[in-house]
């Protein structure tokens, strides 16, 4: 993991410093609400419905056993014993007083974190595989680059007002898990023909009103040019992104107008002018930051445990655990273990103080003390001996996060929505809790397979519901909450934006749409293989159409 | 005429507030039930209160809610304001602590 220089700990302390004498103005109303909201957003503090909003930077989704503690130590002190990880593996707290939010920085910056850049119109927390690193398809691993990043854009002067915000994402592996296709920028690492690393670049991808499929405008970038090009991107969007309008705003928007042939020839003009400036990374730079990534001492390890296996035969409940939300890991004798935000119990993405200490313990005793959280709401341990499996199942087991559902239909993403968030048209969350209450079964989602079922509570998307295989949107329609069903959407290497299906329901008939939805595919599917995104590619809309308004 | 309450956030907490106005003159509480209900033409006096509070920099952007009078008390009309005055609508973490600041206290002067 990065380790914060000298450097980086004066630089946030005297940022923490001027915050607290920031709100010790405006709370003695030597500022204005208007002058210190700009304020408190470059600080990641938001006003939302019911109190304010920290949004704690969490940097491609990585965290120590003991950042993890100083997360569950704010969220009992200062809030109400529990925080949000959202989708882009962040962590936000909805009941922080404003007077306590300087300290709260404070106790962040000891263990190097901090909520600088998760607001506003900058560069944001730069996303990535939770799986980084520890993934069998791994080409290379993203978090050195994601650091190089990190650190490039953190306080860049050139990009700190764009026209609006810019989101970041870099995958290392065959399998895209960052869901690089709907970010302003999506980098995926690969190798050319000569065996040689370097980036294809996509841009312009985003959800939101508007969703798009970033484009892919570079197939092949050298490692060394990342932030370069980067640069050039950025330089050519600060430009020419439409500031007057703010729904027009994102890159997105721009390369759409401008045209994909056209915006590239912009990007590659500037980039070869910046190019002379003779800023590409060395080896040397690259090296440096991979030194902070480098494996840890793993044992040799059979892949074979005969306890593991004796297990399997004596607990069913484990099995079904094991076979869900545990994935193999690059070295043979260690496993990569899910564990599920989704239970019954509580909003998808929500952990109290208490589970976020019980992790801690477990990432400590189990998978060499770090825990990364995922862009569909999980967390990860991502370095479990396989003969411990057992062991550590049954603590997730008391903790309730071994809901067995990963990448199943109640693995669920859902943004706040109304019950939290000011900008809502719609609840969300009690809708996502009907489903999966609804859809309880082990058995039923089981045979539905990999599907992914995604709720926003507005179209700003944050719920991810346009890339969902079922997505679903609530509405305000004449002062009801309706939701709007889209089907065919993917995050994935596949990625697509999912079609609405028709009009709105409201929300005591979308469960059973959704029900109605997934009658539909059960009865259609050619056989027990062919996944729900292949079947609705293949048959289209309308078998759904007629059964749920025929 | 439509019954109406005064409320903003709580700069301190950021909690949501309803204006009182009554003999001991301007407060906040975040007990709706004890907000001050205006018929429109008691309604100039609850937004001078209201934006003399936010210069004083105790609430942040004070507005309008409609209510309506109900047998357990005040009910706001429209759902967002209803979920604002009673907090979310879901099942919260088995653990979590109640509001910081307890309902129905008053906050501020
Ligand atoms: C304080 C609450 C929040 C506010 C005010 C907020 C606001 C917004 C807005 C305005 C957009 C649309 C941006 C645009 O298209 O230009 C957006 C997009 C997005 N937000 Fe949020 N959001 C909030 C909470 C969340 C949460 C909890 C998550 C994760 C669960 C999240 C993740 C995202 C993502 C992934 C997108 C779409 C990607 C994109 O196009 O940028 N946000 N948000
Ligand atoms: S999608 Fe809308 S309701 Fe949901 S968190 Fe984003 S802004 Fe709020």
């Amino acid at each position: 993991m990065y380790q914060y220089s000298q450097a980086d700990h004066q630089l946030l302390q005297e940022r923490v410093a001027q915050f607290r004498d920031q709100v010790q103005r405006r709370l003695n109303g030597d500022l204005s609400e208007d002058e210190f909201k700009q304020q408190r957003l470059r600080n990641g503090l938001y006003l939302q419905i019911h109190a304010y909003m920290l949004r704690v930077a969490v940097p491609y989704g990585l965290m120590s056993s003991e950042q993890m503690r100083t997360l569950a130590h704010i969220a009992r002190k200062y809030d109400r014993g529990y925080g949000h990880f959202s989708t882009r593996q962040n962590i936000q707290y909805n009941w922080p007083k404003l007077e306590d939010v300087p300290q709260i920085l404070d106790d962040l910056a000891k263990v190097e974190m901090h909520a600088i850049q998760t607001s506003g119109n900058c560069i944001r927390n730069t996303t990535s595989d939770p799986l980084a690193g520890v993934a069998r398809d791994e080409i290379a691993d993203p978090r050195p680059y994601c650091e190089l990043i990190r650190q490039w854009s953190t306080f860049h002067p050139e990009f700190n007002f764009l026209p609006r915000k810019f989101k970041i994402a870099v995958s290392g592996a065959i399998n895209d898990r960052a869901a690089v296709a709907v970010h302003d920028i999506g980098l995926r690492l690969v190798k050319n023909d000569a065996g040689e690393l370097g980036l294809e670049v996509y841009v312009g991808g985003g959800l939101g009103r508007t969703p798009m499929i970033g484009k892919l405008i570079r197939k092949f970038l050298p490692t060394h040019d990342m932030l370069t090009y980067l640069e050039a991107i950025l330089r050519v969007y600060n430009q020419l992104g439409r500031r007057d309008n703010l729904y027009k705003a994102r890159i997105k928007i721009l390369v759409h107008e401008t045209g994909e042939e056209k915006f590239r020839e912009l990007v590659e003009a500037e980039w070869n002018e910046i190019k002379k400036t003779g800023l590409a990374l060395t080896d040397a730079d690259i090296e440096a930051i991979q030194a902070h990534f480098k494996d840890p001492d793993y044992e040799t390890l059979s892949d074979f445990d005969e306890d593991f296996d004796a297990h399997l035969l004596a607990n069913a409940e484990f099995a079904k655990w094991a076979e869900k939300n545990v994935e193999l890991h690059k070295k043979d004798g260690y496993r990569v273990v899910y564990l599920s935000l989704k239970s019954r119990n509580q909003p998808a993405g929500d952990v109290t103080a208490d589970q976020m200490d019980a992790i801690a313990d477990l990432a400590d005793k189990y998978s060499l003390s770090a825990i990364r959280s995922t862009h569909r709401q999980n967390l990860v341990l991502s370095d479990v001996k396989l003969k411990d499996l057992y062991e550590l199942w049954q603590e997730l087991k008391a903790l309730d996060l071994a809901t067995p559902n990963y990448n199943h239909l109640t693995d669920l993403i859902s943004c706040p929505g109304m019950d939290y968030c000011s900008l809502a048209t719609a609840r969300s969350i009690p809708i996502a809790q009907a489903l999966t209450e609804r859809f309880d079964s082990y058995d039923y989602i089981n045979d539905l397979g990999d599907i992914s079922l995604n709720i926003s509570g507005c179209i700003n998307a944050c719920g991810h519901h346009h890339v969902a295989n079922i997505g679903i949107l609530g509405v305000n329609k004449k002062g009801v909450e309706v939701y709007q069903l889209t089907l065919g959407g993917s995050a994935r290497d596949d990625a697509s934006i999912g079609k609405i299906i028709g009009p709105a329901f409201t929300a005591d008939e979308i469960v059973d749409a959704v029900a109605t939805v997934l009658d539909v595919y059960l009865d259609q599917r050619e056989d027990e293989e062919e996944g729900f995104l292949t079947t609705y590619r293949r048959i289209g809309q309308e078998p759904f159409k007629e059964k749920l308004y025929g | 005429m439509a019954l109406q309450v005064y409320s903003g956030s709580l700069l301190k907490e950021g909690l949501v507030a309803f204006l009182c106005l009554d003999d001991e003159g301007i407060s906040w509480t975040t007990d709706l039930n004890k907000a001050t209900a205006v018929e429109d033409d008691g309604l100039d006096a609850l937004k001078e209160a209201a934006e003399k509070s936010e210069r004083d920099n105790i609430i942040i952007a004070p507005y309008a809610v409609e209510v309506s009078r109900t047998e357990t008390g005040l009910e706001p009309v429209e759902n967002r304001e209803r979920i604002r005055a009673y907090g979310p609508t879901i099942r919260l973490p088995q653990s979590a602590k109640s509001a910081p600041t307890s309902s129905g206290s008053r906050v501020a002067a």
